[in-house]
């Protein structure tokens, strides 16, 4: 009684023209910018904003290992850190980590280190720091999305770039793209992080209730919208090197 | 004919069979970029110019760097790597060096520029360095300009066109480290003009026709002649 | 060990004698600060926001507004509480893990000069007596490093304090309410610090990195908008003489005066 009183007080997250609450229909994206390159000291950088995510990413490296006793003798150690600043959420978050924080951590770079050429820099160390300096749902996928921007303005070499996409249910409808209302009040949440051209996924996290076609249904919608990331992240790297300049088509003659 | 592509982590270079140079890997009969930069393919090979990356110590290397720490064996030298270089004291004073009677820092103080060339590294051993032979050691003045390790070769052009035009049209001595550190020595206008045509190669490495650029901006004019 | 950042001898050297000339590797005088941009309301989750961007130093300091029970000796007064950052991202010299000694200086030193000027009046954030305060948090991220981080930050605070807006609270029935009304959070005064490096008998305002590693010594010093000093703070392993500090005292009034004018225009 209590569960379908509370059931019924729930605000609808779609209207009866299939609108979302901010407007968006069920399989649109929020507004994603991406640029590459705006830090001074990192050796590679990427600044994203996906809906209300404000995400910096920076990343240091190869480098060396400190402490000496981590080092791992035929390749890269990549670290990660998530992190959220105090203001970046409605009530102040504490500024040391979170087991949350923490466990984003991990989850990203397991969701980076399949792109990595990790061999090609052995006893040395990749750091990659993501920081959440205002956080709307989908805050991993994006900060995963910013990082690999950030690997590659470095100039790490990667088999691929990693980009992520979230999708999950609201209203018992598979949606793109949840934002923090409807992360927090829908049944189901999946952030998916994929390499587009491998065609492999290498972040899967599921959170909720997803029946067996909502789940396929869900994740190939992730990797869909994924895809869809991937071409902006495409221009935001192609912007910083070649001043924006169409290029994945281009080819020009050169005499030799 | 060789074509020119400008490709990020993950694209196809080509398909086929190729050789091909490093920052490049082979899936199948494809081969994908590794780095951002400019491809090129010729009729049989295959090569990836990155425009991004860190310098990563090789064998014979010519260097500068900065020394970092002095250790009673030798100096620490950021070479502008993931690994510092060493040199040994005993590469310096000789044979009989002793920590006991030397003075390290009365040779090379933290701070110093030093010339030098990578003398062995080993996946397993920091770079070694050596300041034997000519033009190696101390760097006694100059401007120190940074740029990416990876554009290098841009900067010093086809068996060095690229610094011997700037260096003539500048009347500046320029000295370019393998690992993206640049010395330059010369009259104060000339010093404001190699920066700025260093600079233009780094934020336009990747343009066809980089060298008439830099031509360009310096004039036709040879300052001292 | 981390290393810490060592000025190359050449370059030092340049440096040592363009001062003893009166002038600076940037082409700077003496008295005379990086461009500063100061930016407002960047955080929309924040209750203020400002990034500040000091030369290539860059500072985003948010507030955030709570309830809290006050200190036993200051009853009647609201909390302010000032506590930064140095991102790992900020340098390659920096490190995640608790706040480093020198992060924990930077917000005390910035803290300082607010609290001392009665920036703002933590009278009006009083709602209980005893029992209930308004609580002020201003975080500081430290996102890049390039020297000054004390001035860049105390800007950033200055900044986002001087822009940020609560709920109204009201008390019913000895209990605190907060209502849907928006009010400002009642700041008075606009304190600024400005930080003077010594390398060898000179003293320059807003020391790059390059400077910083380069200086015998440090120091702050915090004006108010009456020009008188509120706070500072002398740093590094060195002195200073008596007539550096009295120089350095009007130097901070006079710099000092010129940046009040530039936040209080981008708070506006």
């Amino acid at each position: 009684m209590e569960g379908l009183r509370l059931e019924n007080k729930k605000k609808k997250l779609i209207d009866d023209k299939g609108k979302r609450l901010d407007g968006r229909k069920w399989d649109e994206l929020r507004p994603i910018s991406l640029q590459v390159g705006l830090m001074k000291n990192a050796d590679g950088s990427a600044y994203i904003e996906w809906g209300k995510n404000k995400i910096m990413a920076a990343v240091y490296g190869p480098k060396e290992v400190h402490p000496k006793h981590q080092v791992l003798p035929n390749r890269a150690l990549l670290r990660c850190r998530y992190h959220m600043a105090p203001f970046s959420v409605d009530e102040r978050k504490n500024p040391a980590p979170s087991r949350r924080e923490i466990e984003i951590s991990k989850v990203i770079r397991e969701a980076l280190v399949p792109a990595v050429i990790v061999e090609d820099y052995p006893r040395t160390a990749i750091e990659v720091w993501v920081e959440v300096l205002q956080s709307d749902g989908g805050s991993r996928v994006a900060g995963i999305t910013a990082a690999s921007l950030a690997l590659a303005d470095a100039g790490i070499n990667m088999r691929d770039l990693v980009v992520g996409c979230s999708c999950g249910i609201i209203d018992d409808h598979v949606v793109a793209d949840l934002d923090d209302t409807e992360d927090k009040e829908g049944s189901g949440d999946m952030p998916v992080a994929i390499m587009p051209n491998l065609g492999q996924v290498s972040l899967l996290q599921v959170d909720g209730i997803f029946t067996r076609d909502q789940f396929k249904k869900a994740f190939e919608l992730a990797i869909e919208k994924g895809k869809q990331v991937y071409a902006m992240q495409r221009e935001a790297l192609t912007s910083k090197f070649f001043g924006g300049e169409p290029m994945s088509t281009e080819v020009e003659e050169v005499a030799e | 004919m060789i074509q020119r592509k400008q490709v990020i982590p993950g694209d196809v270079i080509a398909k086929g069979t190729y050789r091909y140079g490093s920052n490049i890997e082979k899936r199948g009969d494809e081969y994908i970029a590794l780095r951002v930069g400019l491809a090129e393919v010729g009729t049989d090979g295959l090569k990836l110019n990155p425009l991004t990356g860190p310098y990563l110590p090789r064998a014979e290397d010519e260097v500068i760097g900065k020394v970092a720490d002095i250790n009673g064996f030798g100096w620490v030298v950021d070479i502008n790597s993931c690994f510092d270089g060493f040199l040994p004291a005993s590469f310096v004073f000789g044979r009989e060096f002793s920590p006991a009677t030397h003075d390290l820092s009365s040779k090379f103080a933290l701070g110093d520029m030093i010339g030098a060339r990578i003398e062995s590294y080993e996946r397993s051993r920091d770079p070694q360095l050596s300041i034997r032979g000519h033009g190696y050691g101390k760097i006694e003045s100059g401007e120190i300009i940074k740029i990416s390790p990876t554009k290098v070769p841009r900067l010093i052009g086809r068996r060095g066109a690229m610094i011997n035009m700037i260096s003539e049209k500048t009347g500046c001595d320029i000295r370019v480290g393998q690992n993206g550190v640049v010395v330059v020595n010369g009259p104060p206008e000339g010093l404001v003009k190699t920066a700025k045509a260093i600079k233009i190669v780094e934020e336009e490495a990747h343009s066809a026709d980089l060298m008439a650029k830099i031509e360009a901006y310096l004039g036709g004019t040879e300052v001292g002649k | 060990m981390k290393k810490n950042y060592v000025v190359e001898t050449i370059r030092k050297a340049q440096m040592v004698q363009l001062l003893v000339e009166g002038k600076r590797m940037d082409e700077r005088a003496l008295d005379q600060h990086r461009p500063l941009k100061i930016e407002t309301g960047i955080i929309q989750k924040a209750n203020g926001s400002a990034r500040v961007t000091l030369g290539n130093t860059q500072v985003i300091a948010g507030v955030k507004i709570a309830t809290g029970t006050p200190f036993p000796d200051t009853p009647d007064k609201g909390l302010l509480v000032v506590n930064a950052e140095i991102l790992p991202m900020s340098s390659p010299y920096a490190e995640p893990g608790p706040p480093s000694e020198e992060a924990i200086e930077l917000a005390r030193v910035v803290d300082r000069g607010i609290r001392e000027s009665e920036m703002v009046d933590l009278t009006k954030l009083c709602l209980i007596p005893g029992k209930s305060v308004v609580t002020v948090f201003v975080d500081c991220n430290i996102m890049n490093v390039d020297g000054n981080l004390f001035d860049a930050t105390s800007y950033a605070v200055v900044s986002a304090l001087r822009t940020a807006k609560m709920k109204k609270y009201i008390v019913k029935d000895d209990k605190v309410e907060a209502t849907d009304d928006i009010v400002p959070v009642p700041v008075e005064r606009t304190p600024v610090s400005v930080t003077m490096a010594r390398i060898g008998d000179r003293l320059i305002v807003d020391p790059n990195a390059e400077e910083e590693a380069s200086m015998d010594m440090r120091v702050t010093i915090t004006t108010d908008d009456d020009g008188n000093v509120c706070a500072s703070q002398k740093g590094e392993a060195s002195t200073i003489s008596p007539a550096h500090v009295l120089e350095a005292v009007d130097t901070s009034i006079k710099v000092g005066k010129e940046i009040r004018k530039m936040i209080l225009e981008a708070v506006k």
